[in-house]
């Protein structure tokens, strides 16, 4: 009966490998079991498990997650790249800046020098 | 599907890490781990392939862009409500009818109440709780979770559906976490 207290545990995390098993029906019993209680536990896993099992092909799947991750790290990366090329070129205008202020600086000393 | 190498990160540290270096890497690792469930979900309600991809897609667009402006605290809750919403917009424009449906509460779906109690938890307790849920709920409560049979050994041995198997079991569950709250607010 200690088997009793499990029931009020919650599963944790879902690999997408024990979950392509499952939809294949390759899953071990214990995979299996795994699994149902992950959707039992979250709405978003039952849905999702029930949305993928319209898929004809359960290869499609792997193949469509794999482009979707592909376009979300380019994505993900091409805004970063974006933000540090941006960061350089405002870093290039602070330093002509400064540069620019000193020579005036030093031009108006040496031309109060010259009035002098 | 290579293994995720970050996997010892949860969500809530790469948020974080997002919000602190302001560096989209990070939102795109902790997107990954939901394209299947994304994919699943948008394909329930879309029923098309090729639609839940792009759905998928817009999806991920909308969460670099909303997740950039504000802070969102529990990612997983956050990414459900919005790619149901996606998909309730598409079906609408579509003049579909869509079944009204409950909005999900944005708040982390693991609770922590059994793992704070774990060890005050009597067996008495839950022996109790059990027997007093529906005759159907104990029945299904008791295949899934204690004789570890799956939905389907469910149905063929109770004859009912999957989908009320389904509903009675996390009913049944819910039922039974409040039961033993109750039981042990009394106790105290």
């Amino acid at each position: 009966m200690s088997e009793l207290k499990n029931i009020l545990q919650t599963e944790d995390a879902l690999s997408s490998e024990s979950l392509l098993n499952y939809l294949q029906g390759n899953a071990s019993k214990e995979e299996h079991h795994a699994i149902e209680r992950l959707m039992a536990d979250s709405p978003f896993v039952n849905d999702a498990i029930e949305g993928l099992q319209h898929f004809k092909d359960p290869e499609l799947i792997k193949e469509y997650i794999a482009e979707l991750n592909r376009q979300v790290q380019k994505q993900t990366a091409k805004k970063n790249e974006k933000k540090t090329k941006r960061r350089l070129k405002d870093q290039n205008w602070l330093v002509i800046a400064i540069l620019a202020i000193l020579f005036l600086c030093i031009a108006g000393y040496f031309l109060i020098l010259f009035i002098l | 599907m290579s293994k995720d190498p970050f996997q010892h990160i949860t969500d809530a540290e790469l948020l974080e890490k997002f919000y602190s270096e302001h560096d989209t890497k990070w939102l795109g690792i902790v997107l990954q781990r939901y394209t299947f469930l994304l994919l699943g979900v948008c394909m329930k309600y879309l029923k098309n392939e090729e639609a839940a991809k792009d759905a998928v897609q817009q999806i991920f667009l909308k969460a670099i862009l909303e997740l950039g402006k504000y802070k969102v605290d529990y990612l997983k809750s956050w990414l459900y409500m919005v790619a149901k919403n996606h998909c309730l917009m598409q079906l609408r424009n579509k003049h579909t009818t869509v079944p009204v449906d409950e909005q999900p509460m944005l708040m982390e779906e693991k609770d922590d109440f059994y793992d704070q109690t774990n060890k005050e938890i009597a067996l008495d307790l839950l022996e109790l709780a059990l027997n007093e849920l529906t005759l159907e709920q104990k029945t299904c409560v008791k295949l899934f979770y204690l004789e570890k049979q799956s939905y389907h050994e469910i149905t063929g041995i109770t004859g009912y559906s999957l989908l009320q198997v389904k509903s009675f079991i996390q009913n049944g569950k819910r039922n039974l976490k409040i039961l033993v709250e109750k039981k042990m607010h009394a106790k105290e």
